[in-house]
Parts: C-alpha cells; sequence; structure tokens
C-alpha cells in the first residue's frame, strides 16, 4: 500500500503570520498520511514564532515531522523550540529518528549543515574555525547514518534543511553552494539506504534531483515548489 | 573630504543589511546598482516583507533610487501527487 507524503520547508512564519498559515493544511489528510516540515519554519528563531509554529501545527489529523532550518538557531532558542513542537505533539528531528505510521515508515534527520560538494568542498584543514565547521556536518552525517541503519521499517526517508546535493539548487548562483549543503550528508544516506531525502534552504533551487548512489531528492522549499506543499507516493 | 564608495560594496553592504537586519533577515536578495539606481531581485514570502525589504535597503543606501522588484511568492494549491 503506497504512503502519501506531504512536505514543504522554508515556511518562515514571523508573528505576522498568526492564525494565517493553518488554511494551507485544510484537508491535507485526504492527500497524505504524513507532513514533513524541512526547517526554516520561522524567520528569527524566537520563542513567539516558536509558539506561532506549535499554533499553526496544532492538533492536524496526521502525524507531522520537523526539523529546524539556520532561522530557527538565529536566536539560541532552537531548544525551547523544539521542546514547544514536541509538547504540542509534533515529532521533532535532532539527529535522531522516528517510526510512524505503525512501523511502515521511518524518518532520520536533521537540520544538516553546509561544506559543499564533493571535489569543491571545504576540509577539516587549517584554522580551527574551518575545521569546526566542516566537522559539525561530518559528525551531523555519522549521526544520520547511525539512525537509518536503526530504522528497521518498510521505507525510509530523510528529512533535512540543508541540501545533499547539487542537482537540486540548480538556480542558486554557484559560489553559495558550500553555504548550501554537503555531499557528507547523500553519503550517508546512500551508505545506510533510504528511499527518498527532502530538504529545504535552496529557495531559489529545483525540486527535483538525486544522489550519486540514486536516491531521489525533492527541495521542497516553499519558493521552490510555489504550492502549500508536494505530495510524493512510495 | 567625501570618500566615494565603489557601487561594489555599497550592494555587498545592502545586501548584507537585508540579511542581517532583525526587520528582514532575508539571505535571497541580490542587490544591483547603476548609477544613482539600486536594483532588488528575488522573493520573498509575506508582501509586507517585499516593503521591509526595500526600507532596509533604503537606509543601508541613501542617496541611491531603490527599485523594488523584489515578488512575492504566490503559493498554489497542493497539486498532483508524485508517485516516486
Ligand atoms: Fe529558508
Ligand atoms: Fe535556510
Amino acid at each position: 500500500m503506497t504512503i502519501r507524503v506531504a512536505a514543504v520547508g522554508d515556511i518562515h512564519l514571523s508573528e505576522h503570520a498568526r492564525g494565517t498559515y493553518r488554511a494551507r493544511l485544510n484537508g491535507i489528510e485526504e492527500r497524505a498520511d504524513v507532513l514533513l516540515v524541512a526547517g526554516d519554519l520561522t524567520r528569527h528563531g524566537t520563542v513567539e514564532e516558536g509558539q506561532v509554529i506549535a499554533d499553526e501545527f496544532r492538533g492536524l489529523a496526521i502525524p507531522v515531522v520537523f526539523v529546524l532550518g539556520n532561522h530557527d538557531y538565529h536566536s539560541d532558542a532552537e531548544q525551547e523550540i523544539m521542546a514547544m513542537l514536541r509538547a504540542t505533539g509534533h515529532f521533532v528531528l535532532d539527529d535522531s529518528a522516528e517510526v510512524l505510521l505503525g512501523g511502515r515508515l521511518g524518518v532520520a534527520g536533521g537540520k544538516g549543515f553546509g561544506g559543499g560538494f564533493a571535489g569543491k568542498c571545504a576540509n577539516e584543514f587549517g584554522e580551527p574555525e574551518t575545521k569546526a565547521f566542516v566537522r559539525h556536518t561530518r559528525e551531523i552525517a555519522d549521526r544520520w547514518r547511525i539512525a537509518l541503519k536503526g530504522l528497521d521499517t518498510q521505507h525510509r526517508i530523510v528529512l533535512s534543511h540543508y541540501a545533499p546535493v547539487k542537482d537540486t539548487l540548480a538556480g542558486e548562483p554557484p559560489e553559495i553552494y558550500p553555504f548550501l549543503g554537503s555531499y557528507l550528508l547523500a553519503e550517508a544516506a546512500d551508505a545506510a539506504g533510504a528511499d527518498l531525502i527532502i530538504h529545504g534552504h535552496a529557495h531559489a533551487g529545483t525540486e527535483k534531483g538525486a544522489t550519486p548512489g540514486g536516491i531521489r531528492v525533492r527541495n521542497v522549499a516553499l519558493p521552490v515548489l510555489g504550492r502549500s506543499y508536494a505530495t510524493y507516493g512510495l | 573630504m567625501d570618500i566615494w564608495d565603489p557601487p561594489h560594496y555599497v550592494a555587498a553592504r545592502v545586501q548584507r543589511a537585508i540579511a542581517e537586519d532583525e526587520r528582514t533577515n532575508e539571505l535571497g536578495i541580490k542587490v544591483d546598482i547603476r548609477g544613482d539606481h539600486l536594483f532588488l531581485h528575488g522573493q520573498v514570502c509575506e508582501e509586507d516583507q517585499r516593503e521591509r525589504v526595500a526600507e532596509v535597503a533604503a537606509e543601508a543606501a541613501p542617496g541611491l533610487v531603490v527599485h523594488n522588484e523584489v515578488i512575492c511568492v504566490a503559493v498554489g494549491e497542493p497539486g498532483e501527487e508524485e508517485l516516486l
């Protein structure tokens, strides 16, 4: 039986958006079995904006899985935002995994990070700042590999904010690719196996791509989709 | 003495202001300066964000005429399911 996955990212709700977003999700339970939200939920990452997110997604008839994005880290309130979303009954991935739909679907992932793509990327070499940047991504990728391997489900999806491949960045200036994602994220998914990778962050990118290992990648940033959410059948 | 700012640096300063100013925090806006004219391109999610981007740009580059060509993303119905 097909699993229908709805996905969107980069909704960037500010406090001005309170009460206006929910209408876009009306009837989603008719179209999808689960909703994945690929980070950049807020504009400034404040607790007040986190409350707007929790309220706008409250009580949907299908499970909702979130990851945070870079904007959601801006006010150093990411832990509080995650706790608020969990308290509202949502799932939040922070380099972790969740099993849904009675064991049929596993979703692993988190925010992800940058560094660039194979052959044109930053390395763990030189100044401590450079090493810390690249190490952050490598450690995330290592945790995703473990999280994915622990999923014993019929289907597995990786949910990220940052991009795992260049395909879905087409439209963005190549000079900023290292800030948009890292191939280490794709490598982890290819090593552990997954049916689909969902990401956001690249507002000017392209919806469809694939990893070197052949896993389908979908950039669901709202400006890329131009629709309330995309729906994928697995 | 008046110091002339090369347009290249003014554009970079405006782009940085749009990204870092708390009113906007908008990362994907392109800034192009031609003579006394400053052009803003890109996409935002809310109509009032479009206006805030132009406001921050005008403050960061006083004396330039700001042309706000940023568009607000139109969000349509969910549409067709893609079977993978
Ligand atoms: Fe974003
Ligand atoms: Fe982002």
